[in-house]
């Protein structure tokens, strides 16, 4: 017998569950660990992991987390109530909360907790065994609740020096209310494993930007699983440069009629850099709507991995998918797999994917350098035209400001060094 | 003073000879036209003096005021004021045409070692030029081409052969695709840049923009090689005839 196969938990997943006195916290967090531990941690031979080999990322991981010079958060520019979550744990609010926002530690439950959250936590995502150890192995995390439209967005920003954090956080939006969550993550190495839950009821609105900034040894996978519900509308963006190991997984379930999820992103990707998106949109009812559009910038020996699979269920006619996603392949050693997939099981519906890999258009280049422009400096904006369509569908000139400040300095290869 | 200098230029694309020896001699402030059937090297003639990848020289040479250009990067050859204007000007999305003509001007004066505008004076440079070639502002908000109809696209190519102010315009098949109104428009934004030490290499298959810009020099490609030359008259003469009665009196 091997030794691997005696301690199948390689570094950052051999915690044990830890014990908060809660009975309801700790059951869940228990039945977790027991399908968590029912798995294993997922690497190449598992179909779903093929393109992110994450327990060789892990058995290979020499670097310590460190801190990272700070290069600012790209959503800084923007207002808004600002929530921090360092080495997994909220930090008390700076300032005021907006109208309409309730803020829980997820790191301080207790019995009396509200409803709006024994009814969700943990029971939306239910999917692979990292998000599972997301919940067992959690050392804390925040909730929010959004009773009403928000005048302000609100930040998540979660920062990472140590070398292991699992964390969660929960986001449930009530009928009608609506939320522009701007989430971003900023890493300086080992690893960091955070399950996100959204719940959207009737009519409600969640406009969701992400930007991941993390060292190049850092290795972050994110489960997120959203519940829309009749007439809500689901609007996700996600940016990031990458990792050692980078990836993120959403699981959305489109419950009810008139429910819709828009997903986009752009990947600049360098050096060994690895970014994976993997999507799973559900369309359990009629009329339902899904749209992606993920671009990726791949340079050097860096790989980008978009698996996107839609289903739609028996009786779910109606219903409307489109996805699309494209690579530029900037080295003759970088790489991407796009896999798009459907599993169609309704009539009557209308469903379009798309997957293509190219190169800068010679065309474009050549005239922009006719024009005098250097050929980096050409094929920079090539690339920012590339990306362009990922980020056009941004709400909001601030929003869309943001990712392109984010944008611009992966292209120009300015990413957050550590120190 | 000699602009141009091209002798016994030969050039392959993807192996095969397209351009096979040709010679041309451009003075400072002349104005040639290029007349020349579909497929008779016009656009290769073209890509090649602005430095285009696959376009290979495997004879002869472009020398431009005293210097080799096939030695020079396309941008090189920018920044040292050639310009080429093209026949399909490309869209780019995600750029607005503001700023890649800061991008590109600033690109060429920091090649030549001059000081580089800031936001504002480009602002006003591009305003003042695209005012008088009558661009609207709002096409410069938009991004480079973009949903641009081919007159606007053209009268934005002359609007950055006016801001660049080159020494040697090379413009390939300007006038395809425009309409009467558009020609005039583009060909009177070429004539107001006719000056004593700026050249011109008007390269198209239709007489009817040498109406409008009359050149010093015409001359008929045909597979290749000039096989006429001659004053503008010569223009109205291959109108009259065509390319087949021309290229047949010719040999």
């Amino acid at each position: 017998m091997s030794v691997a196969a005696e301690n199948p938990f390689p570094i950052g997943f051999d915690a044990e569950a830890a014990v908060s006195g809660v009975a309801w916290v700790d059951r869940r967090r228990a039945d977790a660990l027991t399908r968590f531990r029912a798995g294993a941690i997922p690497h190449r031979r598992v179909e779903e992991w093929k393109y992110s080999d994450l327990r060789n990322a892990l058995e290979s991981q020499r670097e310590p987390a460190q801190l990272l010079k700070a290069t600012g958060d790209p959503f800084a520019a923007i207002e808004g109530a600002r929530l921090f979550v360092t080495d997994g744990r909220l930090q008390n609010p700076e300032g005021s909360l907006p109208d309409g926002l309730e803020v829980l530690d997820l790191g301080l439950l207790h019995d009396d907790a509200p409803d709006w959250v024994k009814n969700h936590f943990g029971e939306i995502l239910k999917g692979g065994p990292v998000g599972q150890a997301s919940l067992a192995l959690m050392r804390g995390g925040v909730a929010l609740r959004v009773t009403s439209g928000l005048a302000m967005p609100v930040h998540l920003r979660f920062a990472q020096h140590e070398n292991t954090v699992h964390a969660r956080a929960l986001v449930v939006i009530e009928e009608g209310a609506s939320l522009h969550l701007l989430e971003s993550h900023v890493s300086g190495g080992g690893l960091t494993n955070i399950g996100v839950e959204l719940v959207l009821a009737r009519s409600a609105g969640l406009t969701h930007l992400r930007v991941a900034d993390m060292a190049p040894e850092a290795i972050h996978v994110e489960e997120v699983g959203v519940q829309v519900d009749r007439d809500a509308k689901y609007h996700g963006h996600f940016s990031q440069t990458g990792a050692k190991l980078a990836r993120l997984e959403l699981a959305i379930a489109l419950e009810q009629e008139g429910a819709e999820a828009d997903l986009g992103g752009a990947a600049i990707l360098s050096g060994r850099r690895h970014s994976d998106i993997t999507t799973h949109v559900m369309h359990r009812a009629g009329k339902t709507g899904s749209r992606q559009l993920f671009k990726y910038a791949v340079a050097d020996h860096a790989r980008a991995v978009y698996q996107g699979k839609i289903t739609v269920a028996k009786g779910a006619d109606g219903s409307d998918s489109r996805q699309t996603a494209k690579a530029i392949l900037l080295g003759e050693r970088a790489e991407a797999d796009l896999k798009p997939e459907l599993e169609i099981l309704a009539d009557d519906v209308k469903c379009a994917h798309g997957a293509a890999v190219g190169d800068l258009d010679a065309d474009s280049l050549f005239y922009l350098r006719a024009r005098g422009i250097p050929e980096s400096e050409a094929r920079r904006l090539l690339l920012r035209a590339f990306l362009e369509e990922a980020v056009a569908n941004i709400a909001g000139d601030d929003a869309r400001a943001a990712m392109w400040r984010f944008i611009d300095r992966g292209l120009s290869g300015e990413g957050e060094t550590p120190q | 003073m000699s602009m141009l200098e091209i002798q016994n230029l030969h050039v392959s694309v993807q192996g095969r000879e397209i351009l096979k020896g040709i010679n041309l001699s451009i003075a400072a402030g002349e104005i040639h036209a290029v007349m020349g059937p579909n497929g008779s090297g016009k656009s290769t003639l073209s890509y090649t003096l602005a430095g285009r990848a696959g376009y290979e020289v495997t004879a002869g040479r472009m020398m431009y005021r005293g210097e080799d250009l096939s030695a020079l990067a396309p941008e090189e050859r920018a920044a040292k004021g050639l310009f080429l204007a093209l026949q399909y000007p490309v869209e780019i999305p995600g750029v607005t045409t503001m700023n890649f003509l800061k991008a590109a001007l600033n690109a060429q004066r920091r090649a030549r070692g001059e000081k580089e505008f800031d936001a504002i004076n480009v602002l006003r440079l591009v305003r003042e030029t695209a005012g008088q070639l009558k661009v609207p502002e709002e096409m410069l908000r938009r991004a480079l081409n973009v949903g641009f109809s081919g007159g606007e696209k053209k009268r934005l190519e002359i609007l950055q052969m006016a801001l660049f102010k080159p020494l040697l315009a090379v413009l390939d098949e300007t006038d395809s695709g425009l309409d009467i109104d558009a020609l005039k428009l583009v060909a009177d934004g070429v004539n107001a840049l006719r000056a004593p030490d700026r050249s011109m290499l008007v390269i198209t298959h239709y007489q009817r923009l040498l109406n409008h810009i009359v050149p010093d020099r015409v001359h008929v490609l045909a597979d290749g090689r000039f096989v006429a030359e001659g004053g503008k008259e010569l223009a109205h003469e291959l109108e009259a005839k065509g390319y087949a009665g021309l290229v047949r009196d010719a040999a």
